[in-house]
């Protein structure tokens, strides 16, 4: 009888053991993104949940540390610039695709002239635009061109994916991504899931996890009930009230800025003082607290972000102070006038919260504010329209170039993007730092053209937005500072 | 018959043609594609450049005749969003969705009929006030809080289903109740209501009074009756969330079907895609009229289908 017992026992625990020793061989996690790729060709489209996937199979020349810094990946240390219009890479040795195909100065300028061609057609143009042409001048070494000097083309390689000459014209690239990155390939079960495996061979070494699938959840309600199941390890997009409901959670501040442009030519909106006064009437911190539950950060007095080049420092988050709001209207002879506010709702996290919360501070201040949300099509439209501005329009920029001209050519610069002035001198010093190759000068430009516009209050800055992700228990991961999903920085705890 | 369906064909062509070029003007006169797909900090250029190598800056006259000769080829168009030909997107699609339809209310026609007579057999009853309340609860919930709530009990508390995706039957279980309990709701309330309309006519009192069994009246004699009025119910259901009430379902389950991929589209502006999925779906709905039809004339041979 005792005997029996020892071996039932024995067997228990020898089957507990190699319970636990299976999870440890097989580190498999799951990821739940919010859209499905699109396709895995990495050269076309601009879309979220292509570059979730495509971001561990495709390495890029350069690539960024977790905390935001430029450091060379395909490349063997930083480019070169030879002239204006020229960058010099110096390749990696040694690295192949995981057919086999050799990584080399032929893919480089395969990879430059695929995206940049016409036909193509690639949304990633708007990252690219600059780029001309690429020539190879050794095996390892290849120069790139651009259309006019660009002093950003270095970031802009961390979003040019390198992909392998003769599969992309043999093969279905859409379909079948070879790259040279931590991870390869396994299968698409299209609408359901995309796996991944590590890849030994990386001159990194094998990854922690070995095998990575994707899940693709619309619904954040659902991720969180997955995550709380026990199906999903990651979820994206955590909404800041369930932080307190998952096993684990981490935040870190994203690339988005949230920002009320103002236009400057427009009658309600034409005095700076009124301008500023609808800068000081909102209680940033308390929406901040309120409404995001402290997951967004008081922006810095700009809509440059704080990791970006061209980040003025010295400049001060704008206060809150309605008394002197209210006595800058009454300067401006503005008490009581009427403010339009265009808005939209559903496209960015709690946005119409954020557009009738701050309404309801400028109402507080003694205005008429004309809230107007519109459908996201329809909002692009008056977003773009040249010709009549609104007053004041809710937006979120997004830096994934890490850089000021991105906030500077869409918000600012007159006739281009979204801007709402017709100021052809800002308009100049705008292009003139976007094409400054001496960093240091471009440095200055921007601190300039910050503090002209935090002066005359161009906008009203809001938040910094920071991305929550909800994780199981037994994830070990800190979130990267360019949203990007790294899956070779995950490790699974036992 | 033969000329009949003939007939109904072409009068539906004529229906799918009319929303396909609907939907053709809407999304070039309304809204830019453009500025949907590309993101906000793209240039003007950029954003001519994008129009152009998709057509989208020729005159609308020229596109639409580009766009009716690829029509008779069943030619939509690449999907600007997934870049590969629209009508593939829907094929992959549109197998998922039916089969959720299918079992969704498949389920709601197979119960609400059991339940209907059941409650109909004693009206005022227990079991006749039950079915009435419950079923009005049913038909008063939303999807969307339906299909939260299933999950919450169901996948993360009672860990008994998964979730959300596709893949084994298990997963198919959740968002067939969540998309059929509307209809279920209404079916059951309709054959109760019609049940009881019929057994109190004079011819079920003759048979009873022959002595005929109460399953041989009411399977054979009064349901025949009722069938009409709930295949037209049936039909109808079937249409709506063919049209539009799987959206909601596919996406709090990320159910891979034509209703999510719909919306997505529409998110994206891409309005190759769009095409391609409204012409299928309006299709489809012209099939299972026709086929309605046939099935009315099949149950009572007095209907005249001219």
């Amino acid at each position: 009888m005792n005997d029996t017992f020892r071996r039932v026992l024995a067997a228990a625990v020898f089957s507990a053991g190699s319970l636990t020793a299976g999870a440890v061989l097989a580190q498999s996690i799951t990821i739940a993104i919010g859209s499905e790729p699109s396709t895995l060709d990495p050269q076309l489209r601009d879309d979220g949940g292509e570059r979730q996937v495509n971001d561990n199979i495709y390495e890029t020349l350069l690539a960024r540390t977790p905390t935001g810094e430029l450091v060379p990946s395909l490349a063997a240390e930083m480019p070169k610039q030879i002239d204006d219009l020229t960058w010099e890479f110096t390749l990696r040795e040694g690295v192949t695709f995981h057919n086999g195909e050799p990584f080399n100065a032929d893919a480089v300028v395969y990879s430059v002239k695929r995206v940049v061609a016409p036909e193509n057609a690639s949304e990633q143009m708007a990252y690219l635009g600059t780029i001309a042409g690429a020539e190879k001048v050794d095996d390892y070494k290849v120069r790139i061109t651009t259309s006019g000097p660009d002093p950003i083309l270095p970031s802009r390689m961390y979003w040019m994916k390198i992909v392998p000459p003769k599969h992309a014209e043999e093969a279905d690239l859409a379909a079948q991504p070879v790259g040279t990155g931590p991870y390869k390939f396994v299968s698409w079960n299209r609408g359901s899931d995309i796996t991944l495996e590590a890849n030994a061979d990386h001159r990194d070494g094998a990854p922690d996890v070995e095998q990575v699938t994707y899940r693709f959840v619309t619904e954040p309600g659902t991720r969180l009930s997955g995550l709380m199941a026990g199906e999903f390890d990651v979820i994206v997009n955590l909404p800041p009230e369930f932080t307190a409901t998952v096993p684990k959670f981490a935040a870190v501040r994203g690339i988005e800025t949230s920002t009320i442009i103002l236009s400057t030519d427009n009658e309600a909106t034409r005095d700076p003082r009124v301008r500023q006064a609808l800068n000081i009437a909102i209680d940033r911190k308390a929406i901040a607290d309120n409404l995001f539950l402290g997951y967004a950060e008081v922006a810095k007095g700009q809509l440059i972000h704080p990791n970006a080049f061209g980040f003025n420092k010295s400049i001060e988050a704008y206060p809150y102070d309605p008394d002197r709001a209210r006595q800058l209207l009454a300067e401006a002879g503005a008490e009581g006038s009427t403010i339009e506010l265009l808005g939209e709702s559903g496209r960015w996290l709690k946005d119409r919260e954020v557009i009738e919360a701050v309404a309801g501070y400028w109402t507080e201040i003694g205005l008429k504010v004309d809230v107007q949300i519109e459908e996201f099509s329809r909002y692009l439209d008056r977003l773009f329209d040249m010709k009549v501005r609104p007053d004041a329009y809710f937006v979120l920029n997004s830096n994934e170039l890490f850089d000021a001209d991105r906030e500077m050519s869409f918000a600012y610069e007159a006739g281009a993007g979204g801007a709402s002035n017709s100021e052809k001198e800002l308009a100049e010093t705008i292009r003139a730092a976007r094409t400054e190759t001496d960093l240091e000068e471009r440095s200055t430009l921007y601190d300039k053209l910050t503090a002209k516009l935090h002066e005359e209050a161009f906008d009203v800055p809001l938040f910094n937005h920071q991305d929550i992700y909800g994780m199981s228990a037994r994830m070990e991961w800190q979130p990267r500072v360019d949203g990007k999903l790294i899956v070779k920085e995950m490790s699974v705890a036992e | 018959m033969g000329s009949f369906i003939l007939r109904r064909l072409w009068q539906g062509l004529l229906v799918v043609l009319g929303v396909t070029l609907t939907v053709f003007v809407v999304t070039r006169v309304f809204g830019d594609p453009v500025s949907l797909m590309l993101p906000l900090t793209a240039t003007a250029e950029q954003r001519a450049a994008f129009a152009h190598e998709i057509g989208l800056d020729r005159p609308l006259l020229v596109q639409f005749l580009g766009f009716m000769r690829d029509l008779v080829a069943l030619d939509f168009g690449n999907s600007l969003w997934q870049r590969r030909p629209a009508i593939e997107v829907v094929f992959e699609r549109l197998p998922n969705t039916l089969l959720l339809i299918v079992a969704g209310l498949g389920f709601a026609i197979l119960a609400s009929i059991p339940l209907g007579i059941i409650a109909a057999l004693r009206p005022g009853g227990i079991v006749d006030r039950l079915t009435v309340s419950l079923g009005l609860i049913g038909l008063s919930m939303p999807q969307f809080w339906v299909g939260l709530l299933f999950i919450v009990i169901f996948a993360v508390q009672l860990k008994l289903l998964p979730t959300s995706g596709m893949g084994t039957p298990a997963h198919l279980i959740l968002p067939a109740l969540t998309l059929g309990l509307t209809p279920l709701a209404r079916l059951t309330l309709l054959v109760r209501s019609s049940m009881i309309d019929e057994l109190n006519q004079q011819y079920i009192k003759a048979a009873r009074a022959k002595g005929l069994g109460l399953s041989r009246i009411l399977g054979v004699h009064a349901l025949r009756n009722v069938l009409i009025s709930f295949l037209t119910l049936t039909g109808w259901e079937l249409i709506s969330i063919l049209a539009g009430y799987t959206v909601v379902v596919e996406t709090v389950f990320a159910w891979p079907g034509l209703g999510l991929t719909a919306m997505q589209a529409i998110q994206r502006g891409d309005l190759f895609l769009m095409q391609a999925i409204v012409f299928s779906i309006a299709f489809l709905i012209v099939l299972i009229n026709i086929a309605l039809d046939i099935a009315f004339k099949m149950i009572d041979p007095r209907i005249n289908l001219n």
